[in-house]
């Protein structure tokens, strides 16, 4: 069978959907048989956003064998205890099994029940340092068993998969990678061998270098790990193909490209989606963490409490529902019971990552710094690559003012996100507490040249150039600002664009442009803070004025607004390599 | 031995430069191991009152490391038991093989009978004891196990025992090999001088939290004080690796890896794992600390100060200095002077690399021991002491301010510190030319056995302080003629500090020296050429100032005085004393050599107040030397005579052999140019003592072999006895000269021109 689903995939074209379709209802059974629950849930995912085929086109049973029929009464009876995670008893019964389905399940069954153990013993170990010491003790017999098929080549798709994870387990990672791909080679359908695999890659070289079957389900890897590895634009590429090969109904992929707009930030478009996913899933659960991230940022509390009321009724016992919930209350301020919810998150999967990050956030706005130290540090041993904990450590080291300390850390989050302005004029902020100017200079410019989210670098660059009396470089600075607050059509923050335009104002003044600074002290009366300021400059210039020559009377469109924007305006700095003095890691 | 003093960087392990076994607090839980230690208890209770006097006692030594120590296989316990009473022993190990081969119940029964001995009217244990606090600890940590924990630790005791029993049955041999080592005796010192067994050390299985305190204490004070015995930086970090692997919170394991990493100069683990023990130690700090903000405040500052000597190591002044600022800041806003001094200390050093100060030292010093800091304040003394000393300051305050700090070391003591004591006196009598003095204090610190409580039976440490001795000492040695001494004293050196650890800098660059020195005086110039690249490398002013020797020895002399020239203002610029006067008289020797004797004295005249003024006695006499011959080619030998009346004595009683040969030639050759105008008579006997001066020089040149000088030398005689019409005496000298001469080739200076 499987033979016979790996012939009829033949490259990775979409034409024939019903076939596709096809292959994706046998697993989606296949995975089902095998207690494989998430990938039987994937498949089945994807075969409802196809359309229904007819009653003569749907995929038969899968053929019993002589060896299915003798071990199907034990089969049959262990599936069932098997599913009330009854473990042990399943094993039990299915000792000297001969079928593919029936070993599968056993060697399963006693993988899970290791697995559940290890849980269970983690609570009560008989001292601290046993608590890092408890394992899974059924890895090792494993292990030494299907490694033993597995010279045999007596081992299915699924039977390489698990033998793949027990790898895994036992963070032997290169064979494992090997072995998952064997597994995606002889059954290219099982979407758990990809994901573990998507797991095990830690960067693109890792990628290049594997050979991988080139069926259609490689698209959804590919695109799957493109999002892990931060890879925004070619994950949405993929995903865009996908949905235009036929699977536009697909929440899977819907879910997956909302994920990767939040990932880049994309907050409206990444918010739309999710707003568009809820409705044509409205019990979904997975990735609401994600979607109650975006409410928070954009502090949009009705809709957020909304959704957290919405998922606690439909199951109150789930991480993502306790993180939601968390974020709620982060919202409204309730730092105590935020911290709460995220450890709840934590007890229900000690894996999970992002509770960690949240909850030292909650630390932090609690002021208990050495709490949220912790948590972050906890973040960062479960993934190395957490850029938010690394963040803030960093924050949590400024708030105790030590910049030079936090700057390792600022960096070690910069390296991670190299085009992510916010880690930039952090560094750059403790350059500047440091005194550290040209440093800081560096990294506002590059904080700048990357996008500036908060677009505060300009403002802080100007600033420091009029520390250090460049004149004209603050001007520029300040002249970009502008037009860049006024290109985006909405006004941040009044403050700075006062400053700004007070400071243009007196360095025309100074230069003795007189219609620029009059049109800039016009724009300060604008500003309560700048108002008399202004008023001042501009009986001044109206002196100096009469006291000069005649002025010419045209007065040409201002020239900070983006109509103006003219090819001398634009950086004469192109954006190099940002090359801090410090030699540190 | 600036690095010395870099070692003051705040060690959690380590106060006053002591380092505890035990920093980390105990924390009891009820392991196999402690079972059988009850079990023991038991029975001593129940037969106690049945053994000898002379057992009772032994047992009694033997509880405390027990109860202290990490937990060890069973067979060990066994074995120690056995040492003490053998009676005992069985029976511990019978109620043990009762209880584990028995039910659970006889487990749960015996913890219920521990209490009894508490009680009644006279209690076997007092409940304050160390053993009853010890039985109190364990009946409440075994109360408070749950359900499924009390399966587990039976289970375990189970395990404890079988794996005993398979042991002894199969692995005889083994047994053997572990009896003879604890023949020996104490148990404690066993355990401490016997570095971990391999079995040990590559468990892939975890340790115990008092094994995992013990691994780590005992290789943080190897690092410190013997490099070399602790184990590789490769396999220490993988032992590291696992440990954090089964106990991620063991934050002590983070500060070995940064001490690891600091030995292979890897800045970007060491970086890491520094910042990573302070992530933890803050942890710990805020929850252990009931006085508020003060727990984990202390480690930020110390975290910052950490950080500072971090990039210092690494040469990253700059950065150091930002990151010492930032530690000074808090500590300045949390009032911590402790903190500040050590601060203040790092300061210095910092400073020192940038330029010279002694004012923030001499603070440093008096608001150490005004807040009972005593390490840091004498370790302020010596690098006080040794700036001092190369600025030229009075030699009898720079000793009694070491004789006091000793008084302190002595009294605290603090014996690495009383090693860099001795070492830096060797250090400052070298520098005085008092070469007896200095070989003495070498002699004191080498025969001086350890007070390191850690290290009771090894005699030394393989710290700096000895690496400077012994190099000081094969450098005077060699400079005795002595060269497989010196030879001999290297080749220990090489085995002590292999050549990648921290201290082989200083070996090889003695090495190196010496082997110049030889190249110069047997006139194999290439040579010497070959090792000036070697020198340059260790020490770049070393190196230049060499390679001038070997182009004046080539004559080629403008080369030299280029080189000589630039050196000198460089040295004059950093302050280098000794080597300004070396460079001058360098100089003053192109003259004479170029025959401009003239211009050669002031040049020695102004090293002669140089070297008087930093009180460097020996160089001074040499400086005398060199004036003496000056005058004497200027034609004034009756004043040379005088004033080498005041160089003679020192350079025969402290001078290196070559030396000693030079000026005793130089007497004779003053002696017979004033015997010129003597009376016949007076004149024939000045010539018979230049002679027997001859001979004593021809003694010292020989065992230098140093041909050349003693081609001049039987030169020179074989004319003096042509004068005295000594034919016979004249043959001879003319002779040896002769064979000499035949294995040298000619130089180009007139024989009579040359002093040296």
């Amino acid at each position: 069978m499987a033979a016979a689903a790996a012939a009829g995939l033949g490259g990775s074209d979409f034409s024939d959907l019903r076939e596709i379709k096809k292959q994706l209802l046998s697993v989606a059974e296949r995975s089902r048989e095998r207690g494989l629950q998430h990938s039987g849930k994937w498949a089945s995912e994807l075969a409802f956003a196809l359309d229904p085929l007819p009653l003569s086109e749907l995929p038969p049973p899968p053929a019993l064998t002589e060896e299915d029929a003798r071990d199907l009464d034990a089969y049959t009876l262990a599936k069932s205890y098997f599913d009330l995670k009854e473990y042990d008893r399943a094993a039990y019964f299915l000792r000297g099994c001969k079928s593919q389905k029936a070993y599968f399940l056993y060697m399963y069954s006693r993988y899970l029940s290791g697995e559940k153990k290890k849980d269970d013993e983690t609570v009560d170990s008989l001292g601290p340092l046993e608590k890092g010491q408890v394992k899974n003790e059924a890895l090792r017999e494993l292990r030494v068993e299907l490694s033993k098929k597995h010279k045999a080549r007596e081992l299915d798709g699924f039977g390489l998969y698990l033998y793949g994870v027990v790898l895994r387990k036992l963070d032997l990672v290169k064979e494992a990678i090997d072995v998952f791909v064997e597994a995606a080679h002889v059954l290219p359908l099982h979407w758990g061998a990809w994901l573990e695999l998507c797991n095990l890659i830690t960067d693109k070289e890792m990628l290049k270098f594997l050979s991988l079957p080139d069926t259609w389900m490689k698209e959804f890897f590919l695109a799957h790990i493109y999002t892990e590895l931060q890879l925004i634009e070619e994950a949405l590429q993929k995903y865009q193909s996908l949905i235009d090969a036929g699977f536009s109904k697909s929440t899977y992929i819907i879910s997956q490209i909302a994920v990767a707009y939040h990932n880049i930030r994309d907050i409206d478009k990444a918010l739309s989606i999710f707003n568009e996913l809820r409705k044509q899933d409205p019990y979904r659960i997975e990735n609401m963490d994600t979607f109650s991230n975006l409410l928070y940022v954009r502090s949009m509390k009705p809709e957020l409490s909304y959704l957290a009321h919405n998922l606690c009724e439909i199951d109150k016992y789930r991480v993502e529902t306790c993180c939601v919930i968390g974020n709620y209350y982060s919202l409204r301020s309730q730092h105590e019971k935020a911290a709460l919810y995220f450890q709840r998150a934590l007890k229900l999967n000690p894996r999970y990552l992002g509770a960690w990050t949240l909850m030292g956030h909650e630390y932090m706005e609690m002021k208990n710094t050495s709490a949220a130290i912790q948590a972050y540090r906890h973040a960062i041993e479960v993934n190395k690559r957490d850029y938010r904990a690394w963040y803030g450590l960093g924050q949590t080291y400024e708030i105790l003012k030590m910049p030079f300390y936090c700057l390792y850390y600022y960096r070690r989050a910069h390296q991670l996100r190299p085009n992510d302005s916010r880690m930039l004029v952090a560094l750059g902020e403790c350059y500047e507490k440091l005194n550290q100017l040209v440093e800081a200079k560096k990294c506002y410019w590059r904080a700048y040249a990357v996008g500036d989210v908060e677009k505060m670098a300009l403002v802080k660059l100007a600033k420091l150039h009029e520390q250090l009396n460049e004149s004209e470089q603050a001007a520029q600075c300040y002249i970009k600002y502008i037009q860049d607050i006024y290109s985006c059509g909405e006004i941040v923050e009044h403050l700075e664009v006062s400053t700004a335009f007070r400071y243009l104002a007196q360095y025309y003044f100074k230069c003795k442009l007189w219609d620029e600074a009059s049109a800039c002290a016009q724009k300060c009366c604008a500003f309560n803070d700048t108002r008399e300021e202004g008023k001042a400059l501009l009986r001044q210039i109206l002196q100096l004025r009469n006291q000069g020559e005649t002025s010419s009377t045209d007065i040409a469109a201002p020239f900070f607004l983006p109509a103006s924007l003219s090819a001398n305006n634009t950086p004469t700095r192109r954006v190099s390599p940002l090359n801090l003095s410090s030699v540190t890691p | 031995m600036a690095s010395v003093h870099e070692s003051l960087y705040f060690n959690p392990m380590m106060t006053n430069g002591v380092v505890h076994a035990n920093v980390f607090g105990i924390k009891d839980w009820v392991t196999p191991y402690k079972m059988a230690l009850l079990v023991l208890l038991s029975e001593l209770g129940r037969t106690g009152a049945q053994l000898g006097l002379l057992e009772r006692r032994r047992l009694n030594r033997l509880l405390l490391p027990l109860l202290q120590g990490p937990d060890m296989p069973l067979s060990r316990l066994r074995k120690a038991i056995e040492e003490s009473c053998p009676h005992l022993a069985s029976s511990v190990h019978i109620r043990l093989k009762l209880m584990a081969e028995g039910e659970l119940k006889d487990m749960e029964q015996f913890f219920d009978d521990l209490s009894d001995s508490f009680t009644g009217t006279e209690p076997e244990v007092h409940k304050t004891s160390v053993v009853g606090l010890f039985l109190r600890h364990m009946i409440l940590a075994y109360n408070k196990l749950s359900f499924s924990q009390v399966y587990k630790l039976y289970t375990a005791l189970q395990q404890y025992f079988q794996n005993d029993e398979k042991k002894s049955g199969t692995d005889e041999s083994d047994m053997e090999l572990t009896n003879t080592e604890e023949l020996e005796g104490k148990m404690e010192k066993e355990e401490l001088d016997v570095p971990l067994r391999e079995e040990e050390i590559s468990c892939s299985g975890p340790l115990s939290q008092k094994q995992a305190e013990y691994f780590l204490s005992q290789q943080a004070s190897l690092l410190k004080n013997d490099e070399t015995k602790a184990l590789t930086p490769a396999s220490l970090q993988k032992e590291l690796n696992n440990l954090l692997k089964f106990n991620p919170d063991f934050a002590e394991a983070h500060y070995l890896s940064y001490l690891n990493s600091l030995r292979v100069q890897d800045v970007f683990s060491s970086t890491h794992s520094l910042l990573h023990y302070f992530d933890r130690l803050i942890l710990t700090g805020a929850e252990s600390k009931s006085n508020g903000d003060e727990g984990y405040g202390r480690s930020l500052r110390y975290a910052a100060l950490n950080l500072a000597a971090l990039h210092c190591r690494f040469g990253h002044y700059q950065q150091a200095e930002l990151a010492l600022q930032e530690a000074i800041r808090i500590a300045q806003e949390s009032n911590d002077h402790v903190c500040l001094q050590h601060c203040l200390s790092w300061l210095y050093i910092l400073e020192q690399k940038i330029f010279d100060s002694c004012v923030l030292l001499e603070h440093s010093v008096n608001k150490s021991l005004h807040f009972g800091l005593p390490y840091l304040a004498s370790l302020g003394i010596q690098s006080l002491v040794q700036q001092r000393a190369f600025a030229g300051k009075a030699a009898n305050k720079l000793m009694d301010a070491l004789k006091d700090s000793d008084l302190l070391h002595w009294k605290h003591s603090l014996s690495e510190l009383i090693d860099i004591s001795i070492a830096q006196k060797t250090a400052i009598w070298r520098l005085y030319g008092r070469s007896t003095m200095a070989l003495q204090q070498a002699q004191t610190l080498l025969s001086m056995n350890s007070l390191e409580a850690v290290n009771v039976g090894v005699q030394q440490n393989n710290t700096e302080s000895f690496a400077v001795v012994l190099c000081h000492l094969a450098e005077l040695h060699a400079e005795q003629g002595y060269f497989a001494a010196a030879s001999e004293i290297l080749k220990h050196l090489k085995e002590r500090f292999p050549p990648n650890s921290q201290h082989a800098q200083l070996w090889m660059l003695f090495d190196q020296k010496i082997q110049f020195e030889r190249a110069m005086n047997d006139g194999r110039y290439h040579i010497a050429d070959s090792l000036v690249a070697g020198i340059t490398a260790l020490n770049s002013i070393e190196g230049v100032y060499r390679k001038a020797i070997v182009l004046k020895a080539q004559n080629q002399m403008s080369e030299a005085h280029k080189l000589l020239q630039k050196l000198l203002i460089h040295c004059q610029k950093i302050k280098n004393t000794e080597m300004v006067i070396s460079v001058l008289l360098s100089i003053a020797e192109l003259y004479w050599r170029s025959s401009c004797h003239t211009i050669a004295l002031p040049v020695l005249l102004q090293a002669l107040a140089l070297s008087r003024e930093y009180s460097l006695q020996y160089l001074a006499s040499e400086t005398v030397l060199n004036l003496a011959f000056s005058q004497l080619i200027l034609g004034i030998p009756e004043q040379a005579l005088n004033i080498l009346h005041m160089a003679i004595e020192p350079v025969l009683a402290h001078g290196a052999v070559l030396d000693k040969g030079c000026a005793m030639f130089l007497v004779a050759k003053c002696q017979v140019a004033s015997a010129a105008s003597y009376t016949p008579q007076k004149k024939i006997e000045a010539l018979e003592s230049a002679i027997l001066n001859l001979n004593e020089a021809k003694t010292y040149f020989a065992k230098v072999d140093c041909k050349e000088q003693l081609r001049d030398v039987l030169y020179f005689q074989a004319r003096l006895f042509h004068t005295l019409g000594k034919t016979q005496e004249r043959n001879k000298c003319a002779m040896l000269f002769r064979q000499l001469h035949q294995e040298l080739p000619a130089h180009g200076v007139p024989l009579i021109n040359a002093f040296k």
